[in-house]
């Protein structure tokens, strides 16, 4: 177990290193710079700043010197926000993402899975058909449309909630519930095909024939193999939730790590682009990783491939 | 629905038709895009122009003369709406054909070469997937200027990994499957095996990976409209008109909720028949 672990560790490194370096010199071949802006700066405070950065140096040095920096577990400073090092922007941000990623992932979870067991086990009834089409309609309607109306119609119209912000519990509710019922919608669909799949085997009738109850099928015996693609989804699902969405945090002004992965690439902060472009690269590795071992506890049958 | 006459030999094709006749969801889908694409296409031919501008009407709500009421400006918000959905399922087309022209050669020379060739091409697009898929379009398109042309190329650039990869699959599998050696042994020239036996047999596969990789398509350039990378003024898309609808919505309700309803409506049509398409078809794709 342990030597597996390692040996999918290791492997992951060469991964990275090879994200990172096409990562770095893409952005580095975009026109602009950090420092250009509709402000104009006198030239020698131009090359001051470069000179304070290491910009003016050849950039197959300043590639050495960030792969080094990175391996002393430092992220660099960054261009945008002055006096900030990219460590210190995600240790700040990335808490509220992940806070508002663990909402939305209880939301998919809690709406999800019941609805795939329901559509599974009444399948081709009325039910199914009405469990599809919302699934359907889960996964069509984009959350930067989703968003902006469930604000027009809570918030604004029955004024229950603050049209944005995250300051109160309250100001929770919004943002987890428009990235939640996206996932949801995967989720369901996953667990229907799942479970559906499941239910055909042996053991299944195996149990229903001595006597077990229905409900004890379907969440004991069935549920168990059932949702094997739904972790094998909610692995990258997680990685993505986890670091924050651009769409949800624009609309809803929350002030986490989802908004940087865009406006970094917009303002050139080299070294936020590139941070943020690890994190996720290493977020969805773990993730991956954690999904392998969960599906062998899963099904044991696993273990012995 | 009448049965399949049993003396009478029918192809794949046929099979498949008959199928899909019997998916109500897929032909409601099917019979939706085509009355949206006949009034994208057709409508602002008719109604207001959707640039002439009325200011002293204003934001007004819907009513009979504007049936979706007008925005700001006073301009008709349906004329609007029609004239975006034309640009959003023109960049939805021709995206998907690019990404469709680049993933299918990609897929069926690495399949069909194998080798060495193929692992290369393979572990390049395993990089290109790792990477994160947004920043790359930005880059793209901050790097060549928001040229709508462009916004085709660099959504199909980033849209044919998937579609290179199930290519690949099939090609792999189909070119040691009998019926190909039995024309091999037949005979036939690579010319004739490739394209009279190889090609038809990937066709399914990715008319159905092409019918969901559309709403993919459109979804990201709403996107890219979205963070204001999309399309420029004057010109619009459904993309620009939720964005500016979203700004506006405190006020003025409907600018927000009619293209949202139209672009989802779409979305959902294209997904519909897609999934309509696969059962119809019995492919065993992904899912996404």
């Amino acid at each position: 177990m342990i030597r597996f672990v390692a040996q999918r560790l290791l492997q992951t490194i060469p991964v990275i290193w090879v994200i990172i370096t096409v990562t770095f010199f893409m952005i580095r071949f975009v026109p602009g710079g950090p420092f250009t802006s509709e402000r104009a700066v006198s030239p020698e405070i131009m090359r001051n700043l470069e000179a304070h950065y290491g910009l003016n140096r050849p950039l197959y040095r300043q590639y050495l010197d960030y792969c080094s920096s990175i391996l002393h577990g430092d992220l660099g400073p960054s261009f945008k926000y002055p006096t900030r090092s990219v460590n210190e922007i995600i240790a700040d941000k990335l808490p509220v993402s992940a806070e508002l990623g663990m909402w939305s992932l209880a939301v998919a979870l809690v709406i999800g899975l019941p609805l795939g067991i329901l559509a599974s086990v009444s399948r081709n009834t009325w039910i199914d058909y009405a469990c599809s089409f919302a699934v359907m309609l889960g996964i069509c309607v984009p959350t930067f449309v989703l968003g902006p109306l469930i604000i027009l119609l809570f918030a604004i119209h029955f004024g229950l909630f603050n049209a944005s912000g995250w300051y109160s519990p309250i100001d929770r509710v919004l943002p987890s519930l428009t990235l939640g019922l996206f996932y949801a919608a995967y989720v369901a669909r996953l667990t229907r095909g799942g479970m559906l799949e499941v239910l055909s085997n042996d053991y299944i009738r195996t149990a229903r024939a001595k006597g077990a109850g229905e409900a004890r099928v379907i969440l004991r015996h069935a549920l168990r193999g059932g949702l094997a693609p739904v972790v094998s989804f909610l692995g990258p699902a997680i990685a993505g939730i986890v670091t924050g969405s651009f769409v949800i945090e624009t609309i809803f002004e929350i002030p986490g790590i989802g908004r940087e992965f865009v406006n970094s690439a917009f303002n050139r902060d080299y070294t936020l682009v590139l941070g943020t472009v690890i994190l996720y690269a290493g977020f969805i590795i773990v993730m991956n990783l954690v999904v392998d071992i969960v599906q062998v506890w899963l099904n044991p049958r696993l273990r012995f491939e | 629905m009448r049965p399949l006459d049993p003396d009478r030999g029918h192809s794949p094709w046929s099979d498949a038709w008959h199928r899909l006749r019997q998916n109500r969801l897929a032909l409601a889908g099917a019979v939706v895009l085509v009355v949206l694409s006949v009034a994208c296409s057709a409508g602002p031919f008719f109604s207001q122009s959707y640039r002439e501008q009325n200011l002293d009407l204003g934001a007004m709500p819907p009513s009979l003369s504007h049936w979706m009421g007008t925005d700001d400006l006073g301009r008709d918000l349906l004329a609007r709406t029609l004239y975006g959905g034309r640009i959003s399922m023109t960049v939805g087309l021709v995206a998907t054909f690019v990404a469709l022209a680049i993933g299918v050669t990609y897929g069926a020379v690495a399949g069909f070469v194998g080798g060495k060739l193929d692992s290369l091409m393979m572990r390049i697009v395993d990089i290109l997937y790792a990477l994160p898929f947004a920043i790359f379009v930005i880059l793209l398109m901050v790097f060549f200027g928001q040229n709508i042309f462009l916004l085709f190329l660099a959504i199909g650039a980033v849209e044919w990994l998937t579609m290179a990869r199930i290519v690949r699959g099939q090609v792999l599998s189909l070119k040691r499957m009998e019926f190909i050696e039995a024309a091999r042994a037949l005979g036939l020239g690579r010319r004739r095996i490739i394209f009279k036996h190889l090609i038809p047999n990937v066709i399914g596969p990715v008319i159905v990976y092409t019918t969901l990789t559309i709403p993919g398509v459109m979804l990201l350039e709403a996107f890219l409209s979205f963070l204001g990378l999309g399309v420029q003024k004057p010109m619009s898309s459904w993309g620009v008109l939720i964005k500016d609808g979203s700004e506006k919505m405190e006020e003025y309700w409907w600018l927000l909720v009619f293209p949202c309803a139209l672009f989802s409506m779409t979305l959902l049509s294209l997904n519909f028949l897609g999934d309509g398409l696969r059962d119809a078809l019995d492919v065993k794709a992904s899912k996404d």
